[in-house]
């Protein structure tokens, strides 16, 4: 008798410790998952680059909320994330994966009205009822098989097309990189997708299978980030604007006209590239001496 | 007679020259140069196992150097700090950023599943530079919009930026590089670098 009421008690303990987790981990996964969270940038690429224009003018606040993000990240969203990963075998995963990446499909068709796409609607749409039915609720993403690929779309991609600007860049504690414009977009995204109205255990599962999608993407930011933070902004802001003018930004501006030519008068060649051609100058020229 | 010689020879060599820079004087179009770096690329990537990282370091190495302008990419990823720099400080920020390009190739593009590089189109843009739109295209993923900015140095096109999935690696690396340059200064930039460089020469 005393056995079961300890069995009951870790029981409970288990679960209180897994929601705590997953309130945490929350914030972690969106903070990584920088597709998923709503928000755009609308500042011509040019922009980003000048250093006059501050995209982040409460850098102070953001660093520390990075920070924190981190170090509750690492403490609690890594090793669970890596746990899950290590029990759920990778099939299932990836039917968990295209489940939850399906009950987004309501919101995408939903964004697609508002941004006046009307066929894609339709498309979207079509996706989406055929991975309901013909993929078992969401399991199989038949729809790409037929060739019926996913589009991006969600509440603050159409806030951008409707001209709302970006504002500054942002970040919460436990939501992660954002910018103002991204507070109506998660907003409505949330309130768009049928999860939001299921219990806790299937909104856990959610969590986690975003913090593992996103992990791929963590480790590269370690991997290649000189300083994460930056990495993370610039990258979360360029990916935003890619996105909400459908992949096509003005790449023409990337740069600026100072600093493509300002460097004119200093060239300086670290390595001989021209090895090559010096090479070949001289044999022909080596080939010229019998005729001496 | 000597002297005779000596100016048959000078001419001989000159008329050599012209000859040789007529040959040279097609430069490869912008459409070319990404092609054949691309290429270069799926070939060490597919030898990248038995080349491990210094072979592919070795074969990357001149594929790089012809088709990237490392010393603009330096200087425009430092911005307006460039100037401030001393000769030394240049020479070694060209140094240690041509190291790293090259080895990040190396580490990233180690191995060969199934990948390949499709050319979409190019465009011509208002400041006289070139765009080559690509896509690297993954067998089990959606294909990767790799877009490349190209400028003219001399008579060569030469890369000075690539974007994938529109995010722009020099807008990336100017940020992170500037604010370190600002917040802890020279030195701790090229150590991040630095130390950056070991990291891939380890995985």
């Amino acid at each position: 008798m005393k056995g079961l009421e300890n069995n009951q008690q870790i029981k409970t303990a288990l679960i209180n410790s897994l929601l705590l987790s997953a309130v945490l981990l929350n914030g972690c996964a969106t903070t990584k998952d920088t597709e998923i969270t709503a928000e755009t940038i609308e500042v011509p690429s040019e922009e980003l680059l000048s250093e006059e224009i501050d995209n982040d003018p409460y850098e102070g606040f953001n660093r520390a909320m990075y920070d924190f993000n981190e170090v509750v990240d690492s403490y609690v969203g890594e090793p669970v994330s890596s746990a899950y990963r290590w029990v759920m075998p990778n099939i299932v995963q990836t039917g968990i994966s295209n489940f939850f990446n399906n009950t987004k499909g309501i919101n995408v068709v939903l964004n697609d009205v508002l941004q006046g796409k009307f066929q894609q609607s339709l498309e979207d749409s079509g996706r989406f009822l055929m991975n309901s039915t013909v993929g078992i609720g969401g399991i199989f993403d038949v729809a790409t098989q037929v060739g019926l690929e996913q589009n991006d779309e969600d509440f603050g991609q159409t806030l951008a097309t409707w001209g709302v600007p970006t504002g500054p860049y942002l970040v919460l504690p436990f939501v992660g990189p954002g910018s103002f414009r991204a507070i109506p977009g998660v907003a409505v995204d949330t309130l768009a997708n049928p999860i939001t109205y299921l219990g806790y255990p299937i909104q856990i599962l959610a969590i986690l299978n975003a913090r593992a999608n996103a992990d791929g993407a963590l480790k590269f930011i370690d991997e290649a980030a000189l300083d994460p933070y930056v990495f993370t902004r610039e990258s979360y802001l360029q990916w935003r604007d890619y996105l909400s003018t459908d992949g096509n930004p003005t790449l023409t501006d990337d740069i600026s006209e100072e600093d493509l030519f300002a460097d004119e008068e200093y060239t300086v060649e670290p390595i001989d590239i021209d090895d090559d051609i010096s090479e070949s100058t001289d044999t022909v020229l080596d080939e010229s001496k019998p005729k001496d | 007679m000597l002297a005779l010689i000596k100016i048959k020879n000078l001419m001989a060599l000159i008329s050599l020259f012209l000859l040789i820079s007529t040959v040279q004087a097609e430069p490869l179009s912008a459409k070319q140069v990404v092609i054949n770096f691309q290429n270069d690329l799926i070939e060490v990537m597919k030898q990248g196992k038995k080349l491990g990282y210094q072979g592919r370091v070795e074969a990357l190495t001149t594929p790089v150097l012809n088709s990237h302008d490392l010393t603009k990419i330096s200087r425009i990823v430092i911005g307006k700090q460039w100037k401030a720099f001393s000769d030394d400080e240049k020479q070694q920020m060209i140094k240690v950023f041509t190291e790293l390009s090259i080895a990040s190739y190396a580490h990233n593009f180690k191995e060969h599943s199934g990948e390949s590089f499709r050319y979409e189109s190019e465009e011509q843009t208002a400041r006289g530079g070139v765009i080559v739109h690509t896509y690297l295209v993954l067998p089990k993923d959606k294909d990767v919009q790799f877009d490349y900015m190209l400028k003219k140095k001399g008579e060569r096109w030469q890369i000075i930026n690539i974007i994938a999935n529109g995010v722009s690696d020099l807008a990336l690396k100017r940020s992170e590089y500037t604010s370190i340059l600002k917040r802890e200064g020279f030195d701790v930039l090229i150590a991040k670098i630095s130390e950056k460089i070991t990291l891939y020469s380890q995985q």
